[in-house]
């Protein structure tokens, strides 16, 4: 039976149990305190653990991610908040040539556990408020990226990005961030004792026999829908959620491909140079038979801001059931 | 605290290293761009002996005085600076990137990325509710990074024991500061802050060590940053290699002759603290150790091709 909370909620829930089992676990971010975040995902956290383990900062990315550095390098396990995805490129120096190399630089010695907290996604907010993003960190090595689909991943993912010793781009999606757990026809019940899943697991949402659709984040709920309606058209897909671009599952992806032969990635991040070409790219490498493959991502081309244009480029429930039946039906 | 006569030796030494340093770049067993700090140090000795190990230091690509002051292993650094595997790092960081977490010193190559890394260790600190204090050195390039102003104001708001030490040596590569600064001094910046801000000649050993050691006790004291202005010329360019065309040979000629070295040397002696024959004998005894120190790292066996993958995640992927 679901319980009667949203996504970000459980994602809350997460934090305050690790906050509750480990000192060293602090939140920074805009409007994370008081606030308790613009999607409510670090509700309450300010009211147990105090306005110092809980800091409201100024509009500073730069200060925030660095000083979350400085505070790894101390041995604490800082949660960063940075509002939306987009807004990394503000402060993508400290990302990329601080946190994702200092374990590197120091041949192992320095440790970067820190969790980037940050939202994503697209809702109709426009280029600067609508990006994924998670294959343009996945390019930087160094970094973890995690992007949960579902309440019950939320929360567990969440678990073992903050136990991990290692830099972890969390990104959790605007449109299910506001979803009741009830409605999410898969992992909608969330135990509300802690619990992790393992990051670079993917997980078999839907099994299925004629093709497999690999994704991850909203458009894993968006497959959902258009596998069930594949379902009358007598197409068998079989659904896969990733969960992260970085650890990369190939492993259950290439297996279920030796089942079904075709492979479908469906990405909310853009078209190329990113997760689709590297899926598919593994899998052929790992040498199972994969007959046939195709991309669906956002063409190479910023979000719009009107609906009608961002439905136009963006992976949906309808796209993604018109490339899925193209594939398999194609010869 | 040092005795100006114990600074003059880390001076010294400071020298002999970087001396050390560019006979790898000669030899090209120093590969890439040095950063030599020849002719400030007088910032890096003046900050000696003031911070303890649980104090924190964020230096920059001309780091290797600062992280002598912080008191990390000479041996272990020139291992890292002449790319060996018993360097600080085992090969892995570079000049550019000297880290001790025992010591709480890091350091990095991209200009003004250490302040905010120093706010966090300063944050650190009032989360332990410690009177730990973090040091951020920088150059005057940094002054005019977004995250120097960013690290300052919440350090500002904050009231974080942070304390800045910007070695203005008047060039930031290129560019005259007269020509990249809005403000004529980097320490009246300070206000906009509420910070603390001074200003202090950057070759004298003593007013460093002065000011940077009010610096500190301030900010253990919890009242807050303090950005110290040590002005200073760096002798070479800002890399080896740098055709350094951009100052006259006739500005560097006069500079030059105003060596932190041969001032304090003087003091020494004028004030007695040593004879002449004694700061000599220190001195070749000092190069001696040096050069032996070199003599064994360059012993020291590269890294081996096949560690390159190790590193990037702590559990593996």
């Amino acid at each position: 039976m679901a319980r009667n909370l949203n996504l970000s909620q459980c994602i809350a829930e997460s934090l305050k149990l690790e906050m509750e089992r480990d000192d060293s676990v602090v939140v920074l971010g805009e409007d994370v305190g008081k606030q308790g975040g613009v999607f409510g995902s670090t509700r309450g956290l300010q009211k147990s653990f105090g306005a110092t383990r809980v800091l409201d900062t100024p509009i500073s990315e730069t200060a925030i991610t660095g000083m979350g550095v400085g505070l790894a390098m101390e041995g604490y396990r800082p949660i960063l908040e940075i509002m939306f995805v987009d807004f990394m490129g503000v402060c993508l120096d400290q990302i990329y040539n601080a946190i994702a190399k200092n374990h590197y630089m120091s041949g192992g010695k320095v440790r970067m556990p820190i969790v980037i907290k940050t939202a994503g996604g697209c809702i109709g907010s426009g280029a600067q408020h609508s990006q994924c993003l998670w294959g343009t960190f996945a390019h930087l090595p160094g970094l973890k990226v995690v992007a949960p689909s579902n309440p019950f991943d939320a929360k567990g993912l969440m678990a073992a990005a903050i136990v991990s010793d290692d830099p972890v781009v969390f990104i959790e999606h605007k449109k299910l961030l506001l979803t009741r757990a009830e409605d999410f026809p898969f992992g909608s019940d969330v135990p509300q004792e802690r619990y992790e899943i393992p990051i670079g697991k993917a997980s078999v949402v839907l099994e299925g026999s004629d093709l497999t659709i690999a994704t991850l984040s909203g458009t894993v709920l968006s497959s959902y829908a258009a596998a069930k309606r594949l379902e009358k058209e007598g197409i068998s897909a079989e659904l896969i959620d990733l969960r992260s671009v970085v650890p990369l599952d190939v492993e259950t992806v290439s297996a279920s491909v030796a089942k079904t032969g075709k492979l479908l990635v469906v990405d909310e991040d853009y078209l190329s140079f990113g997760l689709s070409a590297e899926l598919v790219t593994r899998v052929l490498e790992s040498g199972i038979e994969m007959k046939k493959f195709g991309r669906h991502a956002v063409p190479d081309v910023p979000i719009p801001g009107a609906v009608t244009l961002e439905e136009a480029v963006v992976p949906g429930e309808e796209s993604i059931f018109v490339a899925a039946q193209r594939l398999v039906r194609s010869e | 605290m040092a005795t100006l006569r114990q600074r003059y030796s880390y001076m010294v030494w400071m020298r002999e290293f970087e001396l050390a340093c560019l006979e790898g770049v000669a030899t090209r067993e120093i590969h890439g761009e040095l950063h030599t700090a020849i002719g400030q140090e007088a910032i890096g000795a003046g900050m000696a002996g003031f911070l303890r190990a649980d104090d924190a230091m964020c230096s920059t690509h001309r780091n290797h005085l600062h992280a002598i002051a912080k008191g990390v292993d000479m041996r272990k650094m020139l291992a890292e600076i002449f790319e060996r595997e018993s360097g600080l790092c085992g090969g892995f960081g570079g000049h550019m990137h000297l880290m001790d977490s025992s010591l709480k010193f890091s350091a990095t190559g991209i200009v003004g990325a250490g302040m905010p890394v120093a706010a966090g260790h300063a944050y650190a600190s009032r989360l332990r509710g410690s009177d730990s204090v973090a040091v951020a050195v920088v150059g005057d390039g940094a002054v005019n990074t977004g995250a120097f102003h960013e690290a300052m104001n919440i350090a500002g708001v904050l009231k974080l024991p942070l304390v800045v030490v910007v070695e203005n040596n008047e060039w930031a590569i290129s560019v005259p500061f007269s020509a990249a600064s809005a403000t004529e001094t980097i320490a009246e910046r300070a206000q906009m802050w509420a910070a603390q801000g001074m200003r202090v000649d950057g070759n004298d050993v003593e007013a460093v060590a002065s000011a940077f050691g009010e610096a500190v006790a301030r900010a253990r004291r919890g009242e807050g940053p303090t950005i110290i202005e040590a002005m200073c010329y760096r002798f070479r360019g800002h890399f080896e290699g740098d055709a350094d065309t951009y100052r006259t040979e006739q500005e560097k000629e006069d500079r030059r002759s105003v060596d932190p070295l041969a001032i304090t040397r003087k003091k020494v002696l004028d004030s007695q603290l040593a004879t002449q024959a004694e700061l000599e004998a220190e001195e070749s005894s000092i190069a001696r150790e040096v050069k032996k120190m070199l003599g064994e790292v360059r012993l020291d066996p590269k890294p081996s091709s096949e560690m390159a993958l190790q590193h990037v995640f702590v559990g593996g992927e």
